[in-house]
């Protein structure tokens, strides 16, 4: 069990909609950053980004690993940030976003952001940064119902 | 670059697992080596690569050295893992205003 960030956010959009969005470069781009996507299991695209306003620095290397259309979009997320000579395996994440369908015809869209080098849980409560967190709970990053 | 010792230093599983056994008290590079399948040099080595890194510490008793982890030197890991945690939020309210500009 390592750190596992998830967000989450109900979408009066459909999901349909909120697929395209997630898989058509041009519209990808405009809500998260510049990038060449295909949603086609093991290809590989990239994101550029400049690094302002706390976006991650440089490129970012993705391959799909998993696709299921109007369900589930998975990739691998490798940025380049902390110097590209560091250990090939050492700088992996895991973005996967996961749609369903709400009642009212609108998209509850999770984004789990996950398999990070190391299992940060012990020592970040040796540093006791985060006091009160439930360390290990994978819920407690959850994001606010949009308004 | 600090930050790609970190990472290097991390990448190696018996690496993560002398910090992780570190973390939980000094040991000496014999005591270490005990818990271990490997040569005491090869301890020695990553002992020395997670020094150059910042995750562990030594302190020399006489003809004695003990080593314990060093959890703050995780930290621009824990501040790229925390750089997420506000880069996904503010993304996702992008996403919101993209979807209602959205064509059908």
């Amino acid at each position: 069990m390592k750190d596992t960030l998830v967000f989450e956010c109900e979408l009066p959009e459909g999901p349909e909609k909120v697929w395209k969005a997630l898989t058509v470069p041009e519209l990808l781009a405009s809500w998260l950053l510049p990038n060449d996507i295909r949603p086609v299991q093991g290809a590989r695209f990239s994101f550029e980004s400049g690094g302002p306003e706390g976006a991650p620095g440089g490129r970012i290397d993705c391959e799909v690993l998993k696709v299921e259309p109007l369900r589930l979009l998975r990739y691998s997320w490798r940025t380049d940030e902390m110097g590209s000579t560091a250990c090939e395996d050492s700088l992996d994440s895991i973005v996967t976003f996961e749609l369903l369908p709400t009642v009212r015809g609108g998209t509850l869209l999770r984004v789990i952001h996950d398999g990070f080098p190391v299992d940060l849980r012990a020592p970040v409560a040796m540093l006791a940064r985060q006091p009160g967190s439930r360390p290990g709970s994978p819920f407690r990053h959850l994001m606010r119902k949009a308004a | 670059m600090m930050e790609a010792n970190l990472f290097r230093a991390l990448a190696d599983p018996t690496r993560r697992a002398v910090f992780e056994r570190l973390a939980s008290g000094e040991l000496s590079v014999s005591q270490l080596t005990e818990g271990f399948s490997i040569s005491q040099p090869a301890i020695s080595q990553h002992l020395a690569t997670l020094r150059e890194a910042g995750l562990v510490a030594e302190r020399r008793q006489g003809r004695f050295v003990y080593y314990r982890a060093e959890p703050a030197g995780l930290s621009p890991l824990i501040g790229w893992v925390d750089r997420y945690r506000t880069f996904w939020p503010e993304r996702l309210r992008r996403l919101q205003t993209v979807l209602k500009d959205m064509e059908s």
